[in-house]
């Protein structure tokens, strides 16, 4: 228990220190879009799949629970604001802890452990401004892009399945989207997946960062990051669930 | 040139350096022989400042640098390079561009001028024409080879080497002990040299250091040394002279 406390200590001091480069020092924008190019490219292929089949898991499920009301007509917009305010930035976080926070990781693992990290400060250079940021960066925005991404094809999911499963015509799937998919819930998404994208990213970057112990080491840093990205994303949820709420409770004055 | 007082290192309740106090002389090559896990690479890290002392001291050139920041730490690091024991090449750049690596942030050299830097020192490692290879499309005696020249196209006043001939074949091990004592004369340079190779240091050395279990058990001159009764350095002795009076 004190070591996931002094771990979680650890990591919120390097999160503050990754800032404080950021603040401080400029940073390359062509190293940086290479790594949105490459995170993105990276788990596109995964994050569409997993979208469009929660679409459809959800539409299923929503068509089981409505059709004895006959409010299948509700179905489409259900299915998507469920997708949209919950199921799509987990699943997008849990997607890219697999692929992207797994990689990095043993990415800046691997550096460690060959002391390029210590040859690159030999050689007159920041790590953190050179390798740490323009990762950590690239996956929060990038993420974004596989949330839209992962989001629009849980809608085709969701249309696709409503045709097949459900007898809802792609018309009226999308009828009420617009009216049941409210600002509120976007914004909670939006919120949610940078939320989720953050602690993606600081956690794998410290992990690999501070990697000891040659290849097993690595092999360590890439466990500590999946299991610690998926326990810490979903207290994130919980707790960034709690807040919208209330935000908007208050905001909105509900 | 530099001198350390004192100086304590720990990992958690593992004490790797306890109080070591040593000095080198400038232009010498000083070679430290020991046992693995002994503390010599965490020795020269902390001289780089890429670790940071427990207790004592770190003079360089007149400076105490044990407490300087990052920043602070640069001008230092210009002045000493250090060779890694592995190569610790950038997989994702050439070989050109690692070299140029260190140039282009220690310094404010014009592209032409690094050109320079970067052919003049893989001719003093003896490579040519790999500039645009990457590090995975050569040997491992080539990594440190390049390793090597990545350090010295700064052009340091101190070479620190940590096992630069460790897992290497005889050949390239014998030219890159010829290569360090070329460096140290022709670039009159300070060397501190890491090594399991009893043999070329008594050939190359100034003065050796023995080190057991985080402490200096032996300092001298080769034919100091070779009267030395301490056991560890016996052993080290004898199994050099064993192998040539086999041959
Ligand atoms: N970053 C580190 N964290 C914890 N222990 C370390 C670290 N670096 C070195 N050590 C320990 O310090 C001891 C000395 O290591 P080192 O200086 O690498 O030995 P060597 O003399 O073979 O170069 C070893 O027991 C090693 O496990
Ligand atoms: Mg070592």
């Amino acid at each position: 228990m004190m070591g996931v406390i002094s771990d979680a200590g650890k990591v919120v001091i390097f999160f503050f220190r990754i800032l404080g480069v950021w603040k401080r020092k400029s940073i390359s924008s062509q190293l940086m879009f290479e790594q949105i190019w490459k995170v993105t490219m990276q788990s596109a292929l995964t994050t569409g799949m997993a979208g469009f089949f929660v679409g459809a898991i959800m539409t299923i499920q929503f068509t089981m629970q409505m059709k004895d009301f006959g409010a299948l007509g509700y179905l489409g917009g259900l299915a998507t604001s469920t997708t949209i305010r919950e199921v799509g930035p987990l699943l997008i976080a849990f997607m890219l802890a697999g692929k992207v926070g797994a990689f990095t990781s043993a990415e800046l693992g691997t550096m460690r452990v060959t002391e390029q990290i210590d040859a690159i400060r030999c050689l007159g250079a920041d790590p953190i401004q050179e390798l740490v940021l323009p990762r950590f960066i690239a996956i929060v925005i990038s993420s974004f892009f596989l949330l839209g991404l992962g989001l629009l094809l849980s809608i085709f999911g969701g249309i696709l399945l409503g045709e097949v499963f459900s007898g809802v015509s792609f018309e009226e799937y999308l009828r009420h989207i617009p009216t049941i998919v409210s600002l509120p819930s976007i914004l909670t998404g939006l919120f949610k997946c940078f939320i989720f994208a953050v602690v993606l990213a600081v956690i794998c970057t410290y992990r690999g960062y501070t990697t000891t112990g040659g290849a097993k080491g690595v092999g360590l840093a890439v466990v500590k990051t999946a299991v610690g990205t998926m326990v810490t994303i979903v207290i994130a949820d919980w707790v960034t669930s709690l807040l919208a709420d209330i935000t908007l409770r208050a905001v909105l004055g509900t | 040139m530099i001198q350390f007082k004192g100086l304590v290192k720990k990992f958690g309740d593992r004490i790797v350096l306890k109080g070591l106090n040593l000095s080198v002389q400038k232009g010498e090559i000083l070679f430290i022989l020991g046992t693995s896990g002994t503390g010599k690479s965490v020795l020269l890290k902390n001289l780089m400042g890429l670790m940071k002392p427990d207790a004592g001291q770190i003079w360089i050139e007149g400076e105490e640098v044990s407490s300087f920041s990052e920043e602070q730490y640069l001008p230092i690091r210009r002045k000493c390079g250090l060779v890694f024991q592995q190569p610790a090449l950038f997989d994702s750049l050439t070989v050109f561009e690692n070299i140029a690596f260190g140039i282009r942030r220690h310094t404010k050299d014009s592209e032409q001028e690094i050109q320079k830097k970067v052919t003049k020192a893989l001719g003093l490692v003896h490579l040519k024409n790999i500039e645009n290879k990457f590090p995975s499309q050569l040997s491992y005696g080539m990594q440190k080879r390049v390793s090597l020249a990545r350090t010295i196209a700064l052009e340091p006043k101190v070479l620190l080497f940590d096992e630069p001939t460790t897992g290497l074949d005889p050949v390239t091990t014998s030219a890159i002990n010829q290569l360090i004592l070329e460096l140290s004369r022709n670039l009159k340079t300070t060397s501190i040299v890491v090594s399991h190779d009893m043999r070329c240091a008594l050939d190359i050395a100034d003065r050796i250091i023995v080190m057991d279990q985080g402490s200096i058990i032996e300092i001298g001159t080769p034919e100091e040394l070779k009267k030395s009764q301490v056991s560890l350095v016996k052993d080290f002795l004898s199994e050099v002279l064993e192998k040539e009076a086999r041959q």
